[in-house]
């Protein structure tokens, strides 16, 4: 008996011992090589990292460019071409030490006056730069690998505006820089990246190709920092427009990845055999932004009524297809992902649905019926959808609402005029700090000129010390809801596919990231 | 050609919306959205944006993509390929589906093969393209994995590819163009086997093959070549959705992403092309017939 438990006990621990050899993937288990099919919504409208906001601009170029920081998994600077820096005593100079011995796709190694040139020319073009090129004085190469950055008053946004990855400060040589005018597009695309680009077919394809001579940070992988290794020898990626067809080619393998994909292949990707769905967070939280400038809804009373009519839930569910699994009911302005910005605050008008306090504000505004011109588009089928139930829950309480659906491109345009609407509908992604929530500046469509906004604003940009600016941003949520520059919604998620061949994707980023990833075919 | 031309200009340039604000991406602000506007000259009036327009085609020169870094010319001859494939593969499949069935249905008039041709050809005037395109990817590439779903290769470079990947495509366009085919040759086919000639050759003993595939057919052409000329000019249309669909990159789709993006440049010159191709279409029919019919004679 003792050596049948023997025995038993042996085989379990064999059994156990083969299982944990086999089930867990083993450190080494990446491979070099393949290509990397990614099917995309189309084509960007630049690989100029400086130039557009556009987010398929901001994935493409982050595989070939590198900015002095990066954003960890939690979202917070780290750096990336940079070593690390300095802050002089009253927080008016920053010195970062560069990398030594990295290079650029064209052999050139990188130094200070690469970077100069390059932030000088993103701090004219991009959101980003320009907020943060308003508090600086002056930057200049101090040696090859010293750059230095003089501020005119201390500024809280240096590191996270040099590591957001939209409109980010990619590092082009100094002679890229220089020769392309801010406001002129590159196109001559020489980065520091993993990968470098070897081919763009417009409508075919863009070949991004492993870059053997690229310096590797020593740390792991980090968020969209730290290491990064590009196991895959090409990342082809395939402007598929039609999204059935991203879908069907991500099942027969013709694709290896498909992005931005309709909730309702949800279900089908989960019974594919080949492929894998996946959920990404955060994707957008749904707005309506109201015009502030001009018209109906700059009368604070009417936006009250608005935010304390609708009923967030059942728009919510609606547009994500009725899944619990592609929304989130959250008040804050900063999704949860973004853990240091993120707020839990009680009491705040919310989500009220109460319908008596919306026909008092009304009565209030001196509303009378008039039409309220709310701009859609169903090109982007969530933004049709919260409109479209929004306008019935509105004119449940008395609103009139005159729901204007055009294309995207004309909504871009008219948003910029305040006399063509007094809504539009727009998703709002993450912003990494609380400086660059574009819906609470005064030059964004929308403009939000409120004084108490624009001071928090201000201050938020100004202050260093995280604990009182975590309560600016407190006090900062209170007064949006109070003010009601736009209404939120909730936040909804976005769907994916991968082939199961595609190993190491890292899932909580909300943009790809395809350093890292290899195939195991 | 003129009015073409301005009329196009004129529209893609009246409808709202802006190239640079979807250039620069959503969270651009009205001051870098003016100055690239500038940059690019859309700053300018419309008619002095029109009037150098005309200045450029007089050159041959369609202009440059705001979008994609090229000449609007070098875009459309780079894009020609997978269209004029296309249109040749559904033209192709088109009449070979639509002549037969109109001339056996019209041959065998009453009978189970006239109805169930007939019926056909309804449902392939009925049934969307797109929705017959998506379940053909369904079935045939997801389902069976019999064909790719989507993509596109050179036939110069890649023919088994090619051709593998232009059955699907060329199958759902074609498919709707046959039904208008069949349905027209059928009529022609049934007007000509109640000639007089028709009457004689039989009298004169002819076998009725041979009384109806070279006596009433070759007279009942003119009006069938008539509807293959304008299918092909429809095909151009068709060949929009069914490039979206299944994602081959030609003019169709040049030109839907042109007009999504406002790439002015792209659309006219697009535009431009097309109505070029209906003419030389046409003209191509009309000599047609003087081959087909010794009637007709261009003095």
């Amino acid at each position: 008996m003792a050596r049948r438990t023997i025995s038993l006990r042996l085989l379990t621990a064999l059994v156990t011992t083969a299982l944990l050899t086999f089930a867990a993937p083993p450190a080494d288990a990446q491979k070099k090589g393949g290509v990397l099919r990614v099917g995309n919504l189309g084509e960007p409208p630049a690989l100029d990292a400086h130039w557009t906001t556009a987010s398929i601009t901001e994935t493409l170029t982050n595989h070939i460019y590198e900015g002095l920081y990066s954003l960890d998994r939690d979202k917070r600077p780290i750096p990336m071409l940079a070593e690390s820096h300095t802050v002089s005593r009253d927080g008016l100079t920053y010195a970062f030490k560069l990398r030594s011995g990295v290079k650029f796709h064209n052999g050139k190694t990188m130094t200070s006056d690469d970077v100069v040139a390059s932030l000088n020319r993103w701090g004219k073009q991009s959101i980003y730069g320009k907020a943060l090129f308003a508090q600086v004085a002056e930057l200049r190469a101090v040696d090859p690998l010293t750059v230095e950055m003089k501020l005119k008053e201390k500024s809280a946004i240096v590191l996270i505006s040099l590591a957001v990855p939209n409109n980010f400060g990619a590092i082009y040589p100094k002679e890229i820089a220089e020769k392309f005018a801010p406001e002129v597009k590159v196109t001559e695309y020489v980065g520091t990246g993993p990968f470098k680009l070897a081919e763009w077919k417009p409508d075919q394809h863009i070949r991004m190709v492993r870059f053997d001579d690229y310096k590797a940070r020593n740390e792991k992988p980090n968020g969209y920092g730290g290491g990064k290794t590009a196991w895959v020898d090409e990342i082809r990626w395939v402007p598929v427009p039609e999204v059935a067809t991203r879908v069907a080619q991500v099942e027969t393998g013709e694709l290896d990845f498909a992005d931005d994909l309709n909730l309702d292949a949800f279900d089908r990707l989960k019974g594919s055999a080949g492929a894998r769905p996946i959920v990404s967070k955060p994707y957008y939280w749904l707005v309506a932004v109201l015009n502030k400038k001009e018209g109906l809804m700059t009368n604070q009373k009417l936006r009250q009524a608005w935010q304390a009519a609708i009923d967030i839930e059942p728009i919510m569910r609606n547009v994500a297809g009725g899944r619990k699994e592609f929304y989130r009911m959250d008040s804050s302005l900063a999704p949860m992902e973004i853990t240091a910005w993120h707020t839990k605050i009680a009491g705040l008008p919310w989500n009220e649905h109460n319908r008596d306090k919306a026909k008092r504000l009304l009565q209030e505004a001196g509303y009378k019926k008039e039409p309220i011109r709310f701009m859609t588009t169903q090109e982007y089928k969530w933004m049709y959808d919260f409109a479209l139930l929004s306008k019935q829950q509105l004119e449940d309480v008395g609103f009139n609402i005159d729901l204007q659906v055009v294309d995207w491109a004309t909504l871009v345009k008219r948003r910029n005029n305040p006399k063509e609407y007094d809504v539009f509908t727009t998703g709002m992604g993450a912003f990494y700090d609380p400086s660059h929530h574009i819906y609470l500046t005064a030059s964004w469509p929308g403009w939000t000129t409120d004084e108490g906004i624009l001071k928090v604003q201000a201050d938020l940009a100004r202050e260093t010390d995280p604990k009182k600016r975590r309560a600016l941003w407190e006090r900062q949520t209170r007064q949006f809801y109070e003010k009601v520059p736009v209404i939120r919604y909730g936040d909804l998620f976005g769907l994916r596919a991968a082939r199961n061949t595609v190993k190491g994707f890292d899932e909580s980023t909300e943009r790809i990231r395809f350093y890292n990833v290899w195939l195991e075919k | 050609m003129a009015v073409v031309v301005t009329v196009v200009f004129l529209l893609i340039h009246l409808i709202p919306g802006d190239p640079v604000s979807v250039m620069l991406g959503p969270d651009a602000t009205p001051a870098q959205i003016e100055a690239t506007r500038r940059s690019l000259g859309l700053d300018r009036p419309v008619h002095e944006q029109l009037l150098g327009f005309y200045a450029r085609v007089l050159r041959g020169d369609l202009g440059q993509s705001y979008f994609l870094d090229r000449p609007v010319v070098t875009a459309i001859v780079e894009r020609a390929e997978p269209t004029l494939m296309l249109m040749a593969c559904a033209l192709l499949v088109a009449v070979v589906i639509g002549v037969p069935s109109g001339i056996v249905a019209a041959a065998h008039r009453g009978s189970i093969w006239d109805r169930a041709l007939m019926l056909g050809s309804l449902l392939g005037v009925c049934v969307p393209g797109f929705w017959l395109s998506l379940n053909f990817i369904y079935f045939f590439a997801v389902r069976l994995g019999w064909l790719p779903a989507a993509g596109y290769a050179s036939l110069f470079t890649e023919p088994v590819s090619a051709l593998r990947y232009m059955v699907l495509p060329a199958v759902s366009l074609g498919f709707n163009q046959s039904a208008l085919i069949a349905r027209i040759s059928r009529s022609c086919m049934l007007e000509a086997l109640q000639q007089d000639y028709v009457r004689t050759a039989r009298a004169k003993g002819l076998p009725d093959r041979a009384v109806t595939y070279v006596h009433a057919f070759r007279n009942a052409l003119v009006p069938v070549v008539t509807v293959i000329g304008v299918t092909t000019a429809v095909l151009i249309g068709g060949a929009v959705v069914t490039e979206i669909v299944f994602n081959i990159p030609g003019l169709g789709r040049l030109v839907i992403s042109a007009i999504l993006r406002r790439d002015y440049p792209v659309v006219q010159g697009v535009v431009l092309v097309t109505a070029a191709a209906y003419v030389l279409i046409n003209l191509a029919v009309d000599v047609l017939y003087a081959f087909i019919d010794p009637r007709i004679r261009y003095d």
